[in-house]
């Protein structure tokens, strides 16, 4: 199983760096647009760099190390893809950070991760629950079957049919160790049975 | 406000004893701790949920909050420089909290990456000249020979306020939202700004100036000073115990708890809170009365007793009940940090420094807390991590015990000993 945060670790270093290297070497102009391009960047972790480093679609003035090997001409924005297909909020949802109600009606957690296999489909979601004020909550992965995803507006509901009695038990995920264990379906046994692969 | 008035009553009730009524200054700056103590709250881990609910990975989340912790290590000791060199403390405490309310409303407004760097950058230094000056404005404001008296009271109104921001700002993460924990941080603030007025007017100049025997030394050899080398050593192998223990058995207790555990984890952060604002006063005239060693030895000893309870209990009723006494060693901690710094170098004109220097030494402690207790807890199990935390906190005591030397001043010196009072008035 491979958390999708993994393809993102490389990248945000990097991104850290170009951000506050914006901040700090070209001033406040260009901190300003940084932000403000970021801003919507703050979904997907690896659109962050964007901050920093590829151009806003205005023209924007490179730094003189560019120019070494390209004339110093302002880049044309980039067209728009031709092959663009529609995402309608009714048909699909982001679901990194949203609430997982449990049956109580009550909030169980967090999403924070999504465990995929090798298709690239969600196998679980990993639900950071518990805790006051961020102190002592857990993580646990969720077989991705047992979600209940329904389309809503401005948020979906997304609800998990088991207690919190149920799951807290279950151990920590990991996204570093070799493997994991999540929990399945109730009727197969006892959920610590139903390991991942 | 109702719990206003609960909190003057504690103050009324902490200074009789046949002691002096507390001036105008000395109010003012019991209200400021309260405060101040108040808007610390919103920014530890709660952070990390807030980032999450935004749709933030782990990833960045915990890169946002590597950035704050690199920033407040690396301020520590230039912050305590800059506040020594700044004679205007009381302006060193506003552009803080000022510094706080533009952090808190950052992650309020705009939870997008650079303005979260930013946030955790501004708020890391900030706490960095925020503590260090409110230890000078007290200075200032008890004299030397009531220090240890005014630090009690210091940590009494900081717990006082800790306490209540988190049940505040729990409550108002659960019924509102988690972003509103943020304005309310933002807007707690400004209350924070009211007791600053009076104390502005304090006559700041560094002590060692009225004394007959000025003590100016260069900033390293107040740092080389042996006592606070000893000192910093053991704060940090208390810490290195300590920081973890209570992340540990909130996690233990989300696991073992049913759906209550949030309560009880609230119980194990405010208990303690309640504990240090009962017993910080005592806590200060112990150390007047009988020195800082008894004081550290009987806050660091609690450790030990914790970690190994904690191994071996797993219900959580003697868990809030243990995790008590940790309000008894914050206390100690609380008083002790200011107090043996300026036993050390209060008169060095290098205070605010040495304060950096132990607050650094604190820093690495906590930050290799988290990291060592997971790891040994990843492979060893919980039980394992508590009994390695209660190790690091009896090594800790073994250290004052065995090389840590008595700091309080002797005897009262003629010249140092009268308190400083106001300028005008």
């Amino acid at each position: 199983m491979i958390p999708l945060t993994r393809f993102r670790r490389k990248a945000l270093p990097l991104a850290a760096v170009l951000a506050l290297a914006s901040v700090t070497g070209s001033g406040r102009a260009a901190s300003g647009d940084a932000a403000s391009s970021s801003g919507r960047a703050a979904q997907s972790g690896s659109a962050v760099a964007s901050g920093g480093n590829s151009a806003p679609p205005t023209a924007v003035t490179k730094p003189p190390a560019q120019a070494v090997t390209k004339p110093a001409v302002t880049k044309p924005s980039p067209p728009t893809p031709a092959n663009l297909e529609a995402l309608p909020a009714s048909a699909y949802t982001g679901i990194l950070g949203k609430k997982i109600i449990g049956p109580d009606g009550k909030e169980l957690g967090l999403v924070v991760d999504v465990v995929v296999d090798a298709q690239g489909g969600p196998h679980a979601a990993v639900i950071d629950f518990g805790g006051f004020l961020g102190v002592g909550s857990r993580k646990i992965a969720v077989d991705w079957r047992l979600l209940k995803l329904t389309p809503g507006a401005p948020d979906w509901k997304i609800s998990l049919n088991i207690s919190r009695d149920e799951i807290q038990g279950a151990p920590e995920f990991k996204p570093d160790a070799a493997s994991g264990q999540m929990v399945g379906p109730p009727p197969q046994g006892p959920p610590s049975h139903d390991v991942d692969r | 406000m109702s719990t206003d008035d609960r909190v003057a009553g504690i103050g009324s009730a902490g200074k009789g004893r046949g002691r002096p009524a507390a001036t105008p200054a000395e109010r003012s700056l019991d209200w400021l701790n309260l405060f101040v103590g108040n808007i610390q709250t919103g920014f530890g881990p709660f952070i990390a949920v807030y980032l999450t609910t935004q749709g933030w990975t782990e990833t960045s989340i915990g890169l946002a909050l590597s950035l704050g912790t690199v920033a407040a290590m690396a301020s520590q000791i230039p912050a305590g420089a800059l506040v020594d060199a700044i004679r205007g403390k009381a302006w060193v405490v506003l552009l803080s909290i000022l510094a706080f309310s533009i952090s808190a409303l950052l992650f309020a407004v705009q939870p997008a990456p650079l303005a979260v760097y930013v946030a955790e950058i501004l708020h890391s230094f900030s706490s960095c000249t925020l503590g260090p000056a409110i230890a000078a404005i007290s200075l200032a404001v008890a004299g030397p020979s009531v220090l240890g008296l005014r630090f009690g009271r210091n940590a009494r109104f900081a717990a006082i306020g800790n306490g209540i921001g988190a049940v505040l700002m729990g409550a108002c993460g659960y019924y509102v939202s988690e972003r509103a924990v943020f304005f309310l941080t933002a807007a707690l603030t400004l209350p924070a700004l009211v007791p600053l007025l009076p104390l502005a007017r304090l006559d700041y100049s560094p002590p060692a100036a009225g004394a007959p025997q000025a003590e100016h030394a260069s900033p390293l050899r107040a740092l080389g000073d042996r006592r606070l080398l000893i000192f910093a050593c053991c704060v940090l192998l208390f810490t290195l115990g300590n920081a973890a223990m209570l992340p540990l058995i909130g996690n233990t207790l989300t696991k073992t708890v049913g759906s209550e555990a949030s309560l009880v984890i609230a119980a194990c952060i405010v208990v303690p809170q309640l504990i240090v604002a009962l017993a910080s006063p005592a806590i200060g005239r112990l150390a007047e009365a009988r020195g800082r060693r008894i004081v550290l030895l009987l806050g660091f000893l609690t450790l030990p007793i914790r970690g190994l309870v904690f191994a071996a209990a797993a219900s959580p009723v003697p868990l809030v009940l243990v995790q008590a006494l940790d309000g008894i060693a914050g206390a100690s901690l609380g008083v002790m940090v200011p107090l043996v710094t300026s036993d050390v170098a209060g008169r060095s004109g290098h205070y605010n420094l040495a304060l950096g220097f132990v607050g650094f030494a604190i820093g690495i402690g906590a930050t290799a807390s988290t990291t060592v207790a997971g790891w040994i807890g990843d492979r060893l199990g919980q039980p394992v991590a508590f009994a390695s935390l209660a190790v690091f906190g009896l090594a800790a005591t073994l250290l004052v015990l065995s090389a840590m030397p008595e700091t309080k001043p002797p005897h009262p010196r003629p010249g140092a000993m009268a308190p400083r009072r106001r300028r005008s008035e």
